[in-house]
């Protein structure tokens, strides 16, 4: 935990309780810019509500969350993704009544005004930078398309890419390739090693896999706390890990 | 202090009127979470229904009581078989259908029986007047406060004591769970839907002696019933019944100290402050944040 | 409605141009003076399309700013009709009957006519966005908001009538002064007449449809699909909302206006339950996600009504009709009419794609395969 100091992100000490059940306990957490950071653990270990309290979905109840220096756990949900936290949903959340190419220019939100958007109509430099993400996400011939009649697995590629159209310094991903086949995970892992560097990471991931392929750091989570932190090979050796994930199997069916 | 009580005893008839009213809606919305605007048109049904019984077969109000509660409770569930029951998922969308439903209703009614008032004549038994504290308060007026504290007694014994309760309390926590259990959740909404109407009706007979009917009186029950569900909380009884003594005295003082129309203004004003800060109402205590 | 906006400002250049042209076909001083009425009422239906449609926001008192805007116009109207219809020292009628004395401050302003103008869009505009504000920033969505809309909209009825002196009461505002701008004057049913309110309404539908095709548009659309989800890319939910209802307000307030120069009155009836009723189903036949399909919906729905109006009995059952059309509406056909139309011409390009791809051999397999 050398980093701490000029880490990008970093939850201090941070607790949440929902009714008497603490889903967070004490967890610190320090993520330096541009990491790609791999956040696992046995369900039901708090994974994704520490996403949620660190772009605002939830709030904590005692503790800190300091990204670039700034406290934010006090900010609404607009204002944190504002400081530049992007986040994906588990359940991919994208705009289903509106056309593919509507959802990457709601992603890009750079401009959140609005009597500024009030007038833009979709400008040329814009339609390219959309244009080149649908490529990378391989939407191209499906621009016009509803984002409704996606198959599962190009809804969680479209959510990725309004991500990128966001263009975020911090991703905050939630079991990005979940529902994809072996192929798709295999091209996400791809995507993922290209961002590594311009984009700061955490990703929340059950495929060990896809964390194998692209993790340096991991971090372990279970029952609200940090359990373990580091290569692939260090956490899945240590006997506190293992010890955590006895009965489900062990870490790879987790 | 024969003013306090006689001023205590108007706000007590009207908080009775308006737990008869929003009993019926207060069951349906808690427990299928339909926001009935229809409601106030099974309040007027019932009231027409007592007089059509009045003058058309010269029955008298009390013995009428039974099959109009039967009459507007087949009706609520027809209403739910044909309309309600497919939009379940679509909040908004009953609101919509509800309101429109109310509007047929009312055109129907003023097609079938005209616009013009109609009155309703008191049961007779019950037509004189009882001294309380040194204030006089009619007896009918008594009557309906027994009515409504019983119907509520039934209704709260229904939902705590029976299977068919427990059935209920299941679904209003887990719909899907409740399911896998073998309950029936549809049935359990086309009957609770059947009841509230079926409430919503006797309410429209008990008030019809007091009040004048018309195909537009719903209108306003309608607004006073959610009212009080809102104040109440949506999933508490007792606090729909808290809320009922509540506003009435609240009215009935505002009524005196200003005017009803300001009253009713302040009220309603009161209860657009309480959906922004309190919409789980005031009566019910926080969940989860 | 469609992708191509070309061809949509067409469609909706089209139809405005033909409704400036009645003029110049109907003589009929009562019939311009009934179309202008439905006009209006399509100019209702735009305003909630444009909140509704677009962005989800269910307002069933649309009415309520529809009456502010046109008492308003009647307040500034009424202080013109000197000396008949005014009392002592220019006091409107009604306030000397009710034994008011001198014109109280709210009136005061209104005594200019330009003033009136900005204040019947702008009263309507900051009544919406304070309500608004109150809601949104609160997080108050769906069915509340919609509940809040409706017990606002009676909470001022009840005020306009109860404060008698100054509103005019249950009787609302009469016997008002022409409405007369660089010199024309704005007959009830001259053509004149007929042609502001044309010309008012296209107005109003443009820019509404500027408003829907900018990316404030298409940021209302992604709340009206998922409010949440648009809040983590940084906008500010309860500030979009909160504008697009205040627009629709002032259109709504626009429409009110001209409905008192038109009607000749102002009447807390304008802003009754009844009418915010009718205004949903007409855009709910028409189409809420169109802005064009509300607005002919409000005209098909109010023009049928009004040539049925000779019989009170004929009156009753299409009021009977129409709530049983709506409830199948909202039960089975939820975008309207306009929904008919472009469903019939999206399976028409549908089949024109099929017929291609079945053309192109070895059409793409797993959109993921296609990335690299």
């Amino acid at each position: 935990m050398t980093g701490m100091a000029q880490a990008q992100l970093a939850l201090r000490d941070v607790t949440v309780s929902f009714g008497g059940f603490v889903a967070v306990d004490r967890l610190d957490l320090a993520v330096n810019r541009g990491e790609l950071r791999c956040l696992i653990g046995p369900n039901g270990a708090g994974k994704t509500t520490t996403l949620d309290l660190i772009c605002g979905r939830a709030r904590i109840s005692s503790g800190a969350i300091v990204f670039d220096g700034t406290e934010i756990h006090q900010l609404s949900e607009f204002e944190i993704a504002r400081t530049g936290i992007g986040r994906k949903f588990q359940v991919p959340s994208v705009f289903r009544e509106l056309s593919v190419r509507d959802n990457l220019e709601i992603g890009s939100s750079r401009q959140h005004g609005v009597l500024h958007n009030l007038g833009r109509f979709g400008g040329a430099a814009d339609r390219e930078r959309l244009e080149r993400l649908a490529e990378l996400v391989g939407l191209s011939d499906d621009l016009g398309k509803q984002a409704a009649q996606l198959s599962h697995g190009q809804t969680q590629w479209l959510e990725i890419a309004l991500i990128l159209a966001q263009d975020p310094p911090l991703i905050l991903m939630d079991e990005p390739t979940a529902g994809m086949t072996a192929h798709e995970t295999g091209k996400t892992a791809e995507l993922f090693n290209t961002l590594r560097g311009k984009h700061t990471l955490i990703v929340v991931e059950h495929d060990m896999g896809f964390v194998r392929d692209i993790a340096e750091t991991i971090s372990v989570m279970h029952q609200g706390r940090l359990l373990a932190q580091g290569t692939a090979d260090e956490v899945s050796d240590d006997p506190q890990v293992r010890e955590a994930y006895l009965g489900s199997g062990g870490i790879g069916h987790a | 202090m024969d003013f306090v009580v006689s001023q205590l005893l108007t706000g007590l008839s009207l908080s009775s009127i308006l737990l008869l009213v929003a009993l019926g809606l207060a069951i349906i919305y808690g427990v299928t979470g339909v926001i009935n605007l229809a409601h106030g048109e099974f309040v007027m049904l019932g009231a027409y229904c007592a007089w059509l019984l009045q003058t058309q077969l010269g029955w008298g109000l009390l013995p009428s009581l039974i099959p109009i509660f039967v009459a507007v409770a087949l009706l609520g569930l027809a209403v739910e078989y044909l309309v309600i029951r497919h939009l379940y998922d679509r909040p908004l969308d009953t609101i919509l259908a509800t309101w429109g439903l109310g509007v047929m209703a009312q055109q129907i009614v003023r097609l079938l029986a005209g616009g013009e008032l109609r009155y309703v004549q008191m049961p007779a038994a019950l037509s004189g007047s009882v001294n309380i504290l040194g204030a006089t308060d009619s007896a009918y007026r008594l009557f309906v406060l027994a009515v409504a504290l019983g119907l509520f007694a039934l209704t709260w014994y229904v939902y705590r004591h029976t299977s068919i309760g427990l059935q209920l309390r299941a679904i209003t926590q887990n719909r899907q769970i409740a399911s896998s259990f073998g309950i029936n959740a549809g049935r359990a909404y086309r009957l609770t839907f059947a009841y509230g109407a079926g409430i919503a009706g006797l309410a429209g007979a008990l008030i019809s002696p007091l009040k004048s009917v018309s195909p537009e009186m719903g209108t306003g029950y309608v607004v006073d019933a959610f009212m009080v569900v809102v104040v109440g909380g949506v999933q508490s009884l007792f606090g729909t019944v808290v809320s009922s003594g509540l506003l009435g005295e609240l009215t009935g003082a505002l009524a005196y100290l200003s005017n009803d129309t300001i009253a009713k203004a302040l009220v309603l004003a009161a209860v657009v402050v309480i959906i922004r800060f309190r919409p789980q109402g005031l009566f019910t205590p926080r969940i989860r944040a | 409605m469609s992708n191509k906006p070309i061809l949509q400002l067409l469609i909706y250049g089209a139809v405005c141009l033909a409704l400036l042209l009645i003029p110049a076909f109907v003589d009929d001083a009562f019939l311009l003076n009934k179309f202008a009425r439905y006009l209006i009422f399509g100019m209702l239906a735009v305003a909630l399309s444009l909140s509704w449609g677009y962005a989800g926001i269910l307002n069933l008192g649309q009415a309520t700013t529809f009456g502010l805007g046109s008492y308003c116009m009647a307040m500034a109207l009424k202080l013109k009709t000197v000396p008949i219809h005014t009392g002592a020292e220019g006091l409107p009628d009604f306030m000397v009957w009710n034994n008011v004395t001198e014109l109280p401050w709210l009136w005061w302003p209104f005594q200019s006519l330009p003033f009136a103008v900005a204040a019947g869009i702008l009263v309507p505009a900051a009544f919406a966005a304070l309500l608004g504000w109150f809601m949104f920033g609160g997080r108050v969505a769906g069915v509340y908001s919609a509940i809040i809309t409706l017990a606002a909209m009676v909470v001022v009825n009840l005020i306009i009538v109860d404060q008698q002196s100054y509103t005019g009461g249950f009787n609302g505002i009469t016997d008002l002064a022409r409405f007369e701008v660089l010199g024309i004057s704005f007959d009830a049913y001259a053509r004149s007449t007929y042609l502001l309110v044309a010309a008012c309404l296209t107005v109003a539908l443009f820019a509404a449809l500027a408003v829907t095709r900018s990316k404030t548009g298409l940021i209302l659309q992604a709340i009206r699909d998922q409010e949440e989800r648009v809040r983590f890319f940084g906008y500010d939910v309860a500030r979009y909302k909160t504008f697009v209802f205040a627009a629709s307000a002032a259109i709504a307030g626009l429409a009110g206006m001209l409905y008192t120069i038109v009607m000749e009155f102002a009447s807390p009836t304008f802003l009754g339950v009844p009418l915010s009723l009718s205004i949903v189903i007409w855009v709910a036949v028409g189409g809420r996600q169109s802005l064009l399909g509300a607005m002919l919906g409000a005209l098909l729905v109010t023009g049928v009504q009004g040539s049925l109006s000779e019989s009170e009995t004929f009156l009753s059952t299409w009021t009977l009709v129409m709530g049983g059309l709506f409830v199948l509406i909202v039960l089975f056909m939820p975008r309207g009419l306009a929904g008919i139309v472009s469903g019939l011409r999206r399976r028409g390009t549908a089949r024109k794609a099929a017929a291609q791809q079945s053309g192109s051999v070895g059409a793409t397999g797993a959109p993921a395969g296609r990335t690299a």
